[in-house]
Protein backbone atom coordinates (compact mmCIF):
# COMPACT_ATOMS: atom_id res chain seq x y z
CA UNK A 1 0.00 0.00 0.00
CA UNK A 2 1.01 3.60 -0.40
CA UNK A 3 0.34 6.18 2.30
CA UNK A 4 -0.97 9.38 0.71
CA UNK A 5 -0.67 12.11 3.33
CA UNK A 6 -1.44 15.78 3.08
CA UNK A 7 -2.21 18.65 5.40
CA UNK A 8 -3.98 21.89 4.54
CA UNK A 9 -3.93 24.88 6.85
CA UNK A 10 -5.54 28.27 7.24
CA UNK A 11 -4.43 31.08 9.55
CA UNK A 12 -6.75 32.66 12.05
CA UNK A 13 -8.29 35.74 10.45
CA UNK A 14 -6.06 38.80 10.67
CA UNK A 15 -3.02 36.86 11.85
CA UNK A 16 0.16 36.78 9.85
CA UNK A 17 1.51 33.42 11.02
CA UNK A 18 0.07 29.94 11.31
CA UNK A 19 -0.58 28.84 14.90
CA UNK A 20 -0.74 25.15 13.95
CA UNK A 21 2.26 23.27 12.61
CA UNK A 22 2.41 20.13 10.52
CA UNK A 23 5.52 18.15 9.65
CA UNK A 24 6.03 14.73 8.11
CA UNK A 25 8.90 12.55 7.05
CA UNK A 26 9.07 9.44 4.95
CA UNK A 27 11.93 6.99 5.16
CA UNK A 28 11.79 3.77 3.16
CA UNK A 29 8.49 2.11 4.19
CA UNK A 30 7.96 4.27 7.28
CA UNK A 31 6.05 7.53 7.57
CA UNK A 32 6.08 9.79 10.62
CA UNK A 33 3.91 12.88 10.95
CA UNK A 34 3.05 15.36 13.69
CA UNK A 35 0.31 17.98 13.86
CA UNK A 36 0.64 20.44 16.71
CA UNK A 37 -1.61 23.29 17.80
CA UNK A 38 0.14 26.08 19.69
CA UNK A 39 -1.58 27.99 22.48
CA UNK A 40 -3.18 31.21 21.24
CA UNK A 41 -2.54 32.37 17.71
CA UNK A 42 -0.04 34.26 15.57
CA UNK A 43 3.71 34.21 16.06
CA UNK A 44 3.67 32.91 19.64
CA UNK A 45 1.48 29.94 18.72
CA UNK A 46 3.58 29.36 15.63
CA UNK A 47 6.79 29.09 17.66
CA UNK A 48 5.20 26.79 20.25
CA UNK A 49 3.64 24.41 17.74
CA UNK A 50 6.68 24.45 15.48
CA UNK A 51 9.00 23.53 18.37
CA UNK A 52 6.70 20.78 19.62
CA UNK A 53 6.17 19.26 16.18
CA UNK A 54 9.76 19.35 14.98
CA UNK A 55 11.18 18.06 18.27
CA UNK A 56 8.60 15.30 18.46
CA UNK A 57 9.27 14.23 14.88
CA UNK A 58 12.99 13.97 15.60
CA UNK A 59 12.42 12.11 18.87
CA UNK A 60 10.16 9.55 17.19
CA UNK A 61 12.63 9.15 14.38
CA UNK A 62 15.56 8.64 16.72
CA UNK A 63 13.81 6.53 19.36
CA UNK A 64 12.06 4.23 16.89
CA UNK A 65 9.37 4.17 19.59
CA UNK A 66 6.54 6.66 19.44
CA UNK A 67 5.37 6.07 23.02
CA UNK A 68 8.71 6.88 24.62
CA UNK A 69 9.19 9.92 22.38
CA UNK A 70 5.76 11.35 23.18
CA UNK A 71 6.20 10.72 26.90
CA UNK A 72 9.23 12.99 26.93
CA UNK A 73 7.13 15.81 25.52
CA UNK A 74 4.15 14.91 27.75
CA UNK A 75 6.29 15.23 30.86
CA UNK A 76 8.22 18.31 29.88
CA UNK A 77 5.94 20.59 27.90
CA UNK A 78 5.39 23.70 30.01
CA UNK A 79 2.02 24.99 31.18
CA UNK A 80 0.92 28.57 30.55
CA UNK A 81 1.00 30.36 33.92
CA UNK A 82 -2.02 32.48 33.09
CA UNK A 83 -4.36 29.93 31.59
CA UNK A 84 -3.03 26.82 33.32
CA UNK A 85 -3.12 24.80 30.09
CA UNK A 86 -0.36 23.24 27.99
CA UNK A 87 1.61 25.42 25.64
CA UNK A 88 0.70 23.13 22.79
CA UNK A 89 -1.26 20.03 21.90
CA UNK A 90 -0.25 17.36 19.40
CA UNK A 91 -1.24 14.32 17.35
CA UNK A 92 1.60 12.05 16.26
CA UNK A 93 1.48 9.29 13.69
CA UNK A 94 3.99 6.54 12.99
CA UNK A 95 3.02 4.09 10.28
CA UNK A 96 4.37 1.62 7.76
CA UNK A 97 3.11 1.02 4.26
CA UNK A 98 1.76 -2.38 5.22
CA UNK A 99 -0.84 -0.59 7.35
CA UNK A 100 0.60 -0.88 10.86
CA UNK A 101 -0.27 2.41 12.56
CA UNK A 102 0.57 3.90 15.94
CA UNK A 103 -1.04 7.15 16.98
CA UNK A 104 -0.50 9.30 20.06
CA UNK A 105 -2.80 12.20 20.90
CA UNK A 106 -2.47 14.89 23.50
CA UNK A 107 -5.17 17.56 23.57
CA UNK A 108 -6.09 17.63 19.86
CA UNK A 109 -9.55 16.48 18.71
CA UNK A 110 -9.74 12.69 18.43
CA UNK A 111 -8.77 11.45 14.96
CA UNK A 112 -11.34 9.84 12.64
CA UNK A 113 -10.79 6.36 11.20
CA UNK A 114 -12.97 5.84 8.17
CA UNK A 115 -13.11 2.55 6.32
CA UNK A 116 -13.37 2.37 2.55
CA UNK A 117 -17.16 1.85 2.80
CA UNK A 118 -17.59 4.95 4.99
CA UNK A 119 -17.92 3.05 8.27
CA UNK A 120 -16.39 4.81 11.28
CA UNK A 121 -14.37 2.74 13.71
CA UNK A 122 -13.70 3.93 17.25
CA UNK A 123 -10.63 1.97 18.32
CA UNK A 124 -9.62 1.34 21.90
CA UNK A 125 -6.78 3.33 23.35
CA UNK A 126 -4.38 3.16 26.23
CA UNK A 127 -4.19 6.21 28.45
CA UNK A 128 -0.86 7.29 29.89
CA UNK A 129 -0.81 9.92 32.60
CA UNK A 130 1.95 12.45 32.87
CA UNK A 131 4.37 11.94 35.76
CA UNK A 132 4.86 15.65 36.17
CA UNK A 133 1.49 17.23 35.40
CA UNK A 134 -1.55 15.78 37.16
CA UNK A 135 -4.14 16.98 34.65
CA UNK A 136 -2.27 15.87 31.54
CA UNK A 137 -2.47 12.55 29.75
CA UNK A 138 -1.97 11.10 26.31
CA UNK A 139 -3.83 8.42 24.36
CA UNK A 140 -2.03 5.70 22.45
CA UNK A 141 -3.64 3.71 19.65
CA UNK A 142 -2.23 0.76 17.78
CA UNK A 143 -4.39 -0.06 14.78
CA UNK A 144 -4.23 -1.84 11.44
CA UNK A 145 -5.29 -0.23 8.18
CA UNK A 146 -6.71 -1.93 5.12
CA UNK A 147 -6.51 -0.73 1.55
CA UNK A 148 -8.79 2.29 1.09
CA UNK A 149 -8.92 3.27 4.80
CA UNK A 150 -8.50 6.91 5.76
CA UNK A 151 -7.37 8.69 8.92
CA UNK A 152 -8.33 12.31 9.46
CA UNK A 153 -6.57 14.50 11.99
CA UNK A 154 -7.47 18.09 12.69
CA UNK A 155 -6.90 20.98 15.03
CA UNK A 156 -9.80 22.29 17.14
CA UNK A 157 -10.16 25.10 14.59
CA UNK A 158 -12.04 22.56 12.46
CA UNK A 159 -14.28 20.97 15.09
CA UNK A 160 -15.10 24.34 16.63
CA UNK A 161 -15.71 26.14 13.33
CA UNK A 162 -19.10 27.79 13.06
CA UNK A 163 -19.30 28.04 16.84
CA UNK A 164 -22.03 30.37 18.02
CA UNK A 165 -23.50 30.70 14.54
CA UNK A 166 -27.16 30.38 13.57
CA UNK A 167 -27.12 26.70 12.69
CA UNK A 168 -24.23 25.33 14.68
CA UNK A 169 -24.40 26.70 18.19
CA UNK A 170 -21.76 24.24 19.37
CA UNK A 171 -19.72 24.36 16.20
CA UNK A 172 -19.14 21.67 13.61
CA UNK A 173 -17.85 19.16 16.17
CA UNK A 174 -16.37 15.77 15.33
CA UNK A 175 -19.76 14.29 14.41
CA UNK A 176 -20.44 17.15 11.98
CA UNK A 177 -17.01 16.73 10.42
CA UNK A 178 -17.67 13.01 9.89
CA UNK A 179 -20.90 13.87 8.03
CA UNK A 180 -19.10 16.43 5.86
CA UNK A 181 -16.41 13.90 4.90
CA UNK A 182 -18.94 11.13 4.24
CA UNK A 183 -20.94 13.38 1.91
CA UNK A 184 -17.83 14.39 0.00
CA UNK A 185 -16.64 10.78 -0.36
CA UNK A 186 -20.04 9.70 -1.66
CA UNK A 187 -19.46 11.80 -4.76
CA UNK A 188 -15.69 11.40 -4.96
CA UNK A 189 -14.63 8.16 -3.33
CA UNK A 190 -11.10 8.29 -4.77
CA UNK A 191 -10.38 11.92 -3.77
CA UNK A 192 -6.72 12.54 -2.97
CA UNK A 193 -5.62 13.49 0.54
CA UNK A 194 -4.58 16.87 -0.80
CA UNK A 195 -8.03 17.64 -2.15
CA UNK A 196 -9.92 16.23 0.83
CA UNK A 197 -7.84 18.15 3.36
CA UNK A 198 -8.31 21.30 1.28
CA UNK A 199 -12.06 20.68 1.18
CA UNK A 200 -12.28 20.25 4.98
CA UNK A 201 -10.37 23.47 5.61
CA UNK A 202 -12.43 25.41 3.06
CA UNK A 203 -15.62 24.06 4.63
CA UNK A 204 -14.55 25.05 8.16
CA UNK A 205 -13.57 28.50 6.97
CA UNK A 206 -16.84 28.89 5.11
CA UNK A 207 -18.99 28.14 8.16
CA UNK A 208 -16.83 30.59 10.12
CA UNK A 209 -18.25 33.21 7.70
CA UNK A 210 -15.05 33.04 5.64
CA UNK A 211 -13.02 34.55 8.48
CA UNK A 212 -11.36 31.70 10.37
CA UNK A 213 -11.95 32.21 14.10
CA UNK A 214 -8.97 30.02 14.97
CA UNK A 215 -6.08 28.37 13.15
CA UNK A 216 -7.54 25.58 11.03
CA UNK A 217 -5.61 22.44 10.03
CA UNK A 218 -6.77 19.19 8.50
CA UNK A 219 -4.49 16.26 7.79
CA UNK A 220 -5.72 13.33 5.73
CA UNK A 221 -3.91 10.00 5.51
CA UNK A 222 -5.13 7.59 2.85
CA UNK A 223 -3.92 4.01 2.49
CA UNK A 224 -4.15 3.53 -1.21
CA UNK A 225 -2.65 1.86 -4.21
CA UNK A 226 0.45 3.60 -5.47
CA UNK A 227 -0.64 6.24 -7.98
CA UNK A 228 1.95 6.52 -10.73
CA UNK A 229 2.78 9.21 -13.24
CA UNK A 230 5.32 9.21 -16.08
CA UNK A 231 6.55 12.54 -17.46
CA UNK A 232 8.32 12.25 -20.81
CA UNK A 233 10.38 15.32 -21.64
CA UNK A 234 12.97 15.88 -24.34
CA UNK A 235 13.93 13.74 -27.34
CA UNK A 236 16.30 10.81 -26.63
CA UNK A 237 19.99 11.45 -27.39
CA UNK A 238 20.10 8.63 -29.95
CA UNK A 239 17.15 9.19 -32.20
CA UNK A 240 17.21 5.57 -33.37
CA UNK A 241 15.90 4.72 -29.90
CA UNK A 242 12.82 6.97 -30.23
CA UNK A 243 10.44 4.11 -30.97
CA UNK A 244 11.75 1.98 -28.10
CA UNK A 245 11.25 4.78 -25.56
CA UNK A 246 7.87 5.75 -27.01
CA UNK A 247 6.76 2.15 -26.49
CA UNK A 248 8.00 2.11 -22.88
CA UNK A 249 6.09 5.35 -22.27
CA UNK A 250 2.93 3.99 -23.87
CA UNK A 251 3.05 0.83 -21.79
CA UNK A 252 3.60 2.68 -18.51
CA UNK A 253 1.05 1.57 -15.94
CA UNK A 254 -0.30 4.93 -14.70
CA UNK A 255 -0.99 8.51 -15.76
CA UNK A 256 1.13 10.07 -18.51
CA UNK A 257 2.31 13.56 -19.39
CA UNK A 258 4.51 14.93 -22.17
CA UNK A 259 6.40 18.21 -21.68
CA UNK A 260 7.80 19.59 -24.92
CA UNK A 261 6.58 20.29 -28.44
CA UNK A 262 9.28 18.32 -30.22
CA UNK A 263 8.80 15.48 -27.76
CA UNK A 264 5.03 15.44 -28.37
CA UNK A 265 5.64 15.29 -32.12
CA UNK A 266 8.05 12.41 -31.61
CA UNK A 267 5.54 10.37 -29.57
CA UNK A 268 2.77 11.24 -32.04
CA UNK A 269 4.93 9.98 -34.91
CA UNK A 270 6.08 6.80 -33.15
CA UNK A 271 2.65 5.81 -31.80
CA UNK A 272 0.81 7.12 -34.84
CA UNK A 273 -1.61 9.21 -32.78
CA UNK A 274 -2.85 12.68 -33.52
CA UNK A 275 -2.10 15.67 -31.29
CA UNK A 276 -5.08 17.90 -30.61
CA UNK A 277 -4.10 21.37 -29.44
CA UNK A 278 -6.45 23.22 -27.16
CA UNK A 279 -7.57 26.75 -27.93
CA UNK A 280 -4.59 29.11 -27.94
CA UNK A 281 -6.64 31.83 -26.20
CA UNK A 282 -6.30 32.82 -22.57
CA UNK A 283 -3.56 30.40 -21.70
CA UNK A 284 -1.93 32.74 -19.20
CA UNK A 285 1.84 33.02 -19.01
CA UNK A 286 2.44 29.80 -20.95
CA UNK A 287 1.60 28.18 -24.30
CA UNK A 288 -1.60 26.14 -24.62
CA UNK A 289 -1.88 22.47 -23.65
CA UNK A 290 -2.68 19.64 -26.04
CA UNK A 291 -4.02 16.16 -25.80
CA UNK A 292 -3.49 12.76 -27.38
CA UNK A 293 -5.23 9.44 -26.94
CA UNK A 294 -3.70 7.62 -23.96
CA UNK A 295 -1.87 10.73 -22.64
CA UNK A 296 -3.32 12.80 -19.82
CA UNK A 297 -1.54 16.10 -20.49
CA UNK A 298 0.74 17.61 -23.13
CA UNK A 299 2.47 20.92 -22.43
CA UNK A 300 5.31 22.99 -23.83
CA UNK A 301 8.65 21.95 -22.30
CA UNK A 302 11.15 24.00 -20.41
CA UNK A 303 9.14 27.17 -19.66
CA UNK A 304 6.28 25.10 -18.26
CA UNK A 305 8.60 22.90 -16.20
CA UNK A 306 10.44 25.95 -14.83
CA UNK A 307 7.22 27.68 -13.79
CA UNK A 308 5.93 24.40 -12.31
CA UNK A 309 9.06 24.37 -10.13
CA UNK A 310 8.27 27.90 -8.93
CA UNK A 311 4.72 26.82 -8.08
CA UNK A 312 5.92 23.69 -6.28
CA UNK A 313 8.35 25.75 -4.20
CA UNK A 314 5.59 28.12 -3.18
CA UNK A 315 1.99 27.16 -3.94
CA UNK A 316 0.75 30.65 -3.06
CA UNK A 317 2.30 31.86 -6.34
CA UNK A 318 -0.36 30.01 -8.31
CA UNK A 319 -2.63 32.79 -9.50
CA UNK A 320 -3.97 31.51 -12.81
CA UNK A 321 -4.87 28.27 -14.54
CA UNK A 322 -2.15 27.58 -17.07
CA UNK A 323 -0.17 24.60 -18.32
CA UNK A 324 2.13 24.65 -15.28
CA UNK A 325 -0.81 24.69 -12.84
CA UNK A 326 -2.27 21.66 -14.60
CA UNK A 327 1.07 19.87 -14.56
CA UNK A 328 1.53 20.61 -10.84
CA UNK A 329 -1.95 19.27 -10.06
CA UNK A 330 -1.25 16.10 -12.01
CA UNK A 331 2.10 15.60 -10.26
CA UNK A 332 0.72 16.24 -6.77
CA UNK A 333 -2.15 13.81 -7.27
CA UNK A 334 0.32 10.98 -7.83
CA UNK A 335 2.75 9.34 -5.44
CA UNK A 336 5.40 7.89 -7.70
CA UNK A 337 6.74 10.03 -10.52
CA UNK A 338 9.03 8.72 -13.24
CA UNK A 339 10.73 11.36 -15.38
CA UNK A 340 11.93 10.08 -18.74
CA UNK A 341 14.41 12.80 -19.72
CA UNK A 342 15.80 13.01 -23.23
CA UNK A 343 19.33 14.38 -23.47
CA UNK A 344 19.07 15.86 -26.94
CA UNK A 345 19.37 19.64 -26.93
CA UNK A 346 17.45 22.08 -29.07
CA UNK A 347 20.20 24.34 -30.44
CA UNK A 348 17.77 27.22 -30.89
CA UNK A 349 17.34 27.44 -27.11
CA UNK A 350 20.96 28.47 -26.69
CA UNK A 351 20.89 31.28 -29.20
CA UNK A 352 22.26 34.31 -27.33
CA UNK A 353 19.66 36.46 -29.09
CA UNK A 354 16.83 34.93 -27.10
CA UNK A 355 15.37 37.48 -24.70
CA UNK A 356 15.47 35.13 -21.70
CA UNK A 357 17.84 32.43 -20.58
CA UNK A 358 16.52 28.92 -21.03
CA UNK A 359 17.59 26.49 -18.37
CA UNK A 360 18.99 23.08 -19.14
CA UNK A 361 16.25 20.46 -18.96
CA UNK A 362 18.31 18.06 -16.87
CA UNK A 363 18.84 20.69 -14.15
CA UNK A 364 15.19 21.72 -14.07
CA UNK A 365 14.12 18.08 -13.59
CA UNK A 366 16.79 17.50 -10.94
CA UNK A 367 15.49 20.49 -9.01
CA UNK A 368 11.91 19.24 -9.36
CA UNK A 369 12.94 15.83 -8.02
CA UNK A 370 14.48 17.43 -4.95
CA UNK A 371 11.41 19.57 -4.20
CA UNK A 372 9.01 16.66 -4.71
CA UNK A 373 11.00 14.39 -2.43
CA UNK A 374 11.75 16.88 0.30
CA UNK A 375 8.62 19.00 0.42
CA UNK A 376 5.95 16.61 -0.81
CA UNK A 377 7.45 13.24 0.26
CA UNK A 378 6.94 11.83 -3.25
CA UNK A 379 8.90 8.93 -4.71
CA UNK A 380 10.74 10.16 -7.77
CA UNK A 381 12.91 8.45 -10.34
CA UNK A 382 14.74 9.99 -13.27
CA UNK A 383 15.63 7.95 -16.32
CA UNK A 384 17.92 9.68 -18.79
CA UNK A 385 17.56 8.70 -22.39
CA UNK B 1 -15.23 27.95 -49.32
CA UNK B 2 -12.69 26.15 -47.17
CA UNK B 3 -11.57 27.96 -44.08
CA UNK B 4 -8.06 29.38 -44.08
CA UNK B 5 -6.03 27.57 -41.49
CA UNK B 6 -3.74 29.65 -39.26
CA UNK B 7 -1.37 27.55 -37.12
CA UNK B 8 0.53 29.31 -34.34
CA UNK B 9 3.61 27.48 -33.06
CA UNK B 10 3.43 26.89 -29.30
CA UNK B 11 7.00 25.66 -28.94
CA UNK B 12 9.44 27.13 -26.46
CA UNK B 13 11.51 29.21 -28.90
CA UNK B 14 8.51 30.68 -30.70
CA UNK B 15 6.74 31.43 -27.45
CA UNK B 16 9.54 33.49 -25.97
CA UNK B 17 10.32 35.13 -29.33
CA UNK B 18 6.82 36.58 -29.46
CA UNK B 19 4.20 33.87 -29.98
CA UNK B 20 2.86 34.93 -26.60
CA UNK B 21 1.57 38.15 -28.13
CA UNK B 22 0.16 36.15 -31.04
CA UNK B 23 -2.52 34.95 -28.66
CA UNK B 24 -3.98 38.36 -29.33
CA UNK B 25 -3.88 37.58 -33.06
CA UNK B 26 -5.95 34.48 -32.44
CA UNK B 27 -8.72 36.49 -30.81
CA UNK B 28 -8.57 39.22 -33.50
CA UNK B 29 -8.95 36.64 -36.27
CA UNK B 30 -11.78 34.93 -34.50
CA UNK B 31 -13.60 38.20 -34.07
CA UNK B 32 -12.91 39.54 -37.56
CA UNK B 33 -13.34 36.43 -39.68
CA UNK B 34 -15.24 33.90 -37.57
CA UNK B 35 -16.47 31.96 -40.62
CA UNK B 36 -13.44 32.27 -42.85
CA UNK B 37 -10.42 31.59 -40.66
CA UNK B 38 -9.63 28.71 -38.33
CA UNK B 39 -6.92 29.55 -35.80
CA UNK B 40 -5.22 26.89 -33.75
CA UNK B 41 -2.05 26.18 -31.81
CA UNK B 42 0.50 23.60 -32.93
CA UNK B 43 2.84 22.00 -30.40
CA UNK B 44 5.97 22.73 -32.46
CA UNK B 45 6.60 23.17 -36.16
CA UNK B 46 10.26 22.32 -35.59
CA UNK B 47 11.47 25.22 -37.77
CA UNK B 48 13.55 26.74 -34.97
CA UNK B 49 15.75 23.66 -34.95
CA UNK B 50 16.45 23.66 -38.68
CA UNK B 51 16.67 27.42 -39.10
CA UNK B 52 18.27 28.25 -35.77
CA UNK B 53 21.26 30.26 -36.90
CA UNK B 54 18.88 32.86 -38.32
CA UNK B 55 16.62 33.16 -35.25
CA UNK B 56 13.47 33.70 -37.23
CA UNK B 57 11.02 32.58 -34.58
CA UNK B 58 8.10 32.90 -34.03
CA UNK B 59 6.69 30.91 -36.90
CA UNK B 60 3.09 30.86 -38.04
CA UNK B 61 1.61 28.90 -40.93
CA UNK B 62 -1.15 30.54 -42.98
CA UNK B 63 -2.83 28.03 -45.29
CA UNK B 64 0.40 26.06 -45.40
CA UNK B 65 2.72 29.02 -46.08
CA UNK B 66 5.35 29.58 -43.43
CA UNK B 67 5.66 33.09 -42.01
CA UNK B 68 8.85 33.67 -40.05
CA UNK B 69 9.37 36.43 -37.49
CA UNK B 70 5.61 36.54 -37.34
CA UNK B 71 3.84 39.56 -35.93
CA UNK B 72 0.15 40.32 -35.63
CA UNK B 73 0.38 42.70 -38.62
CA UNK B 74 2.34 40.27 -40.80
CA UNK B 75 -0.06 37.40 -40.21
CA UNK B 76 -3.14 39.60 -40.66
CA UNK B 77 -1.77 40.83 -43.99
CA UNK B 78 -1.09 37.26 -45.13
CA UNK B 79 -4.56 36.15 -44.12
CA UNK B 80 -6.17 39.09 -45.93
CA UNK B 81 -4.09 38.38 -49.03
CA UNK B 82 -5.29 34.77 -49.01
CA UNK B 83 -8.87 35.88 -48.51
CA UNK B 84 -8.47 38.28 -51.47
CA UNK B 85 -7.12 35.46 -53.68
CA UNK B 86 -10.01 33.23 -52.81
CA UNK B 87 -12.71 35.89 -53.24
Amino acid sequence: MFVDINCTQEKKYNQNAFGDYFISKRHKGRLIAVLSDGLGSGIKANILSCMTATMLLRFIEAQRNIKAACEIILNSLPVCQVRQISYSTFSALDCTDNGDVKIVEEGNPQFIWMKKNGEIIEPECKIINSRTFSNRHMKIYHIRMDLGDRLIFCSDGVTQSGLGGENLKLGLRRSGLIDVIKKKLKHQSDISSRELSKYIVEYAKYIDNKHAKDDISACVVHFTKLRKLCVFTGPPYHSEKDSEYAKIFDEFDGKKAICGGTTANLISRELNREIITESPFNTGRLPACSSMEGVDLITEGILTLSLANEYLEDETRINEINAATRLVNLILDNDYILFMVGAQLNQAHYDPNLPIEIEIRKNVIKKMKRILEEKYTKRVKIQYM
Amino acid sequence: MNKIEVEICMGTTCFIMGAESLQELASILQRKYPDKVDTKGIVCHGFCNTDCQYSKAPYVKVAGDVISEATVEKVLAAVEKKLGEEA
